[in-house]
């Protein structure tokens, strides 16, 4: 798997992972915006409540896609850290939301009400993992 | 196309340009990763370098010269 990494990104794995992870980053605050207009708390002229509520969905499904991706990376080439505790807590209470969240949306409607704190939870998790690396890693550059 | 479906594709256009923008930023923030333009700029710093102590060089050779020269007249 670490070959194979290394070979994918021709060498460049952490610069990878830091656009990846950045990506993400950006999705992320988008999807607050998208949400924020799915609940109606913000009522711009050109959005609807329905089709933002939509666009998040499809965005999330695009973001859990990228955030594995960038965990398998991550895990295969760098292993847990001994240095990086922080960033390891971080990551893996995101994965452990993350998977709580598409639970509750997929299977237990009934914890419905809890989606607006999951989703905030994942979005603090997810911009504290990329501080703690990519956001480090840029700062540095 | 209806408005909802015009906004859905919107929303989504606007996703994408977000992930192009960030591209194109964090890759000009990590600089150049291409093998072939870091060995261009290892040789590009190894002349310059050479370059300066060619000159150093020079100029300590003209320094001797004159110091013989006032020496000898």
């Amino acid at each position: 798997m670490e070959d194979l990494v290394s070979d994918i990104t021709r060498g460049n794995v952490t610069e990878v992972k830091v656009v990846l992870a950045s990506v993400v980053m950006a999705l992320a605050c988008y999807q607050l915006l998208l949400i924020a207009v799915g609940y109606g708390k913000v009522r711009p002229a050109f959005l609807e409540s329905r089709p933002a509520a939509f666009a998040h969905r499809a965005l999330g499904d695009a973001i859990v896609v990228l955030v594995v991706v960038v965990a398998l990376m991550c895990l295969s080439y760098f292993g847990f850290e001994d240095d990086r505790t922080l960033h390891v807590v971080a990551a893996v209470s995101l994965i452990a939301v993350l998977s709580l969240k598409i639970v509750v949306v997929r299977w237990w409607h009934g914890l419905g009400r809890l989606l607006p704190v999951l989703g905030l939870s994942v979005f603090g998790l997810m911009a504290l993992t990329w501080l703690t690396s990519a956001g480090d890693f840029l700062a540095d550059r | 196309m209806s408005s909802q479906a015009r906004q859905l594709l919107g929303s989504l256009v606007v996703a994408a340009a977000i992930v192009a923008v960030v591209i194109v930023a964090v890759t000009a923030r990590l600089g150049t990763t291409s093998v072939a333009e870091l060995e261009a700029r290892e040789d590009r710093q190894k002349e310059r370098l050479e370059q300066r102590e060619d000159a150093r060089e020079a100029r300590q050779r003209l320094r001797e010269e004159r110091r013989e020269r006032r020496g000898g007249g």
